[in-house]
């Protein structure tokens, strides 16, 4: 018994074996989560690069649609004032979903993480159900997920109130809570219909349904921000742009 | 071609790129607001530096003002990564290459720009690889 028993066991790894040879997966797979709907890979955002890609604006309440008046102002003058990004802080949510650089996709169990070029910043979103204790606001805030069918149902709270939904200069407060559908709509698009609700900042809640272009052979690059950065904010708040000066 | 018509020509090519253009061949970072978007403007002189580096490649080029004087101008383009995949890399440019850009000019009218295309190279218009 116990033989037959061993015997077995040999066969089975090796049927394992020559099956995980022949159905080894390509090293570029960033898929290791069979029990999740797959979304993984290299990933860049389609259209313009504000929150909603056709430039529309939620209802802004007070003091929110001062601030963004006063950007505005700014921006037409051609001395944007812009937000923590300028700066090398990161973007935070939703920016980043938005900014027009590609991102990978890795999914392990419990866990789909986001690795985004831009500045090599990082999103975990947790489908183990359970919310991560963190009590301190943060760029990325704490995104708890699961899914429904092809959907990954994504909640995200306990963001700060600082950094703005894009380039545009779009605020929101630190009331904000994000929900966002996220599915594989065709075998080379992502889609992801993200909702701010933002009772501090916004009227009614405000969604912008994002597409992302598969990019199967690109790889995601380094980018330090701080490298080489000429676009310091001055004492103004007005971004610079590191122009040498005349020469006599 | 007169210089007018040359001119004509590049404004013709760049509405056509313009069109066309994606987020991918966008600059970020910061916002767009201190470039004139509207007016392409060429920039012809000598490379003085080339920073390849991020959050921006730079070019550095000497550009003669009207009295011929040299004045240091800088155009920024968008990050490494974006260049790498359009072609380029850490050579593509050197100090002392001879180059005609198509910029957008700052608004305040200083010295500098963002990197619309490389137009010519050392007298080469296909040097480098299609950057818009």
């Amino acid at each position: 018994m116990r033989l037959l028993g061993l015997a077995t066991l040999a066969a089975c790894l090796a049927a394992a074996l020559a099956t995980g040879a022949a159905a080894a997966p390509a090293l570029t797979s960033r898929y290791a989560d069979p029990a999740q709907p797959d979304i993984s890979g290299v990933w860049q955002v389609t259209g313009w690069f504000s929150f909603r890609s056709d430039k529309t604006l939620p209802k802004l309440k007070p003091p929110y649609d001062g601030i963004y008046a006063t950007r505005m102002k700014a921006f037409d003058a051609g001395k944007p004032i812009d937000d923590v990004t300028a700066a090398c802080l990161p973007p935070g949510m939703p920016h980043i979903q938005v900014v027009p650089y590609p991102f990978e996709i890795i999914q392990t169990p419990g866990q789909v993480t986001m690795l985004f070029e831009y500045a090599g910043q990082v999103r975990r979103i947790y489908l183990n159900g359970g919310q991560p204790k963190d009590p301190d606001p943060s760029y990325y805030g704490t995104s708890v997920g699961h899914w429904e069918g092809d959907t990954l149902v994504v909640t995200t709270t306990n963001i700060r109130g600082d950094t703005q939904d894009d380039f545009s200069g779009l605020p929101h407060s630190d009331a904000l809570t994000i929900r966002e559908r996220i599915r594989r709509s065709a075998p080379d698009t992502l889609e992801d219909s993200i909702t701010l609700d933002d009772p501090k900042a916004y009227a009614e809640p405000f969604t912008s349904v994002r597409t992302y272009k598969l990019h199967p052979t690109w790889t995601i690059g380094e980018y330090v921000c701080e490298e080489n950065n000429r676009n310091q904010i001055q004492a103004n708040g007005v971004t610079g742009f590191g122009v040498p000066q005349a020469s006599k | 071609m007169t210089e007018r018509s040359v001119h004509r020509r590049h404004l013709i090519g760049t509405a056509l790129a313009l069109a066309a253009l994606v987020p991918a061949q966008a600059l970020a970072h910061h916002s767009f607001a201190m470039f004139d978007r509207e007016h392409p403007t060429p920039v012809t002189g000598v490379v003085k530096d080339f920073q390849w580096t991020n959050p921006h490649v730079w070019i550095q080029v000497m550009v003669p003002d009207a009295k011929g004087t040299p004045q240091e101008w800088g155009v920024e383009c968008t990050s490494v990564n974006f260049l790498r995949r359009e072609g380029w890399d850490k050579d593509s440019l050197k100090p002392g290459d001879k180059i005609k850009l198509l910029i957008f000019p700052l608004k305040d009218g200083s010295h500098g720009g963002q990197l619309n295309k490389v137009v010519e190279l050392n007298g080469s218009t296909s040097a480098l690889p299609g950057y818009q």
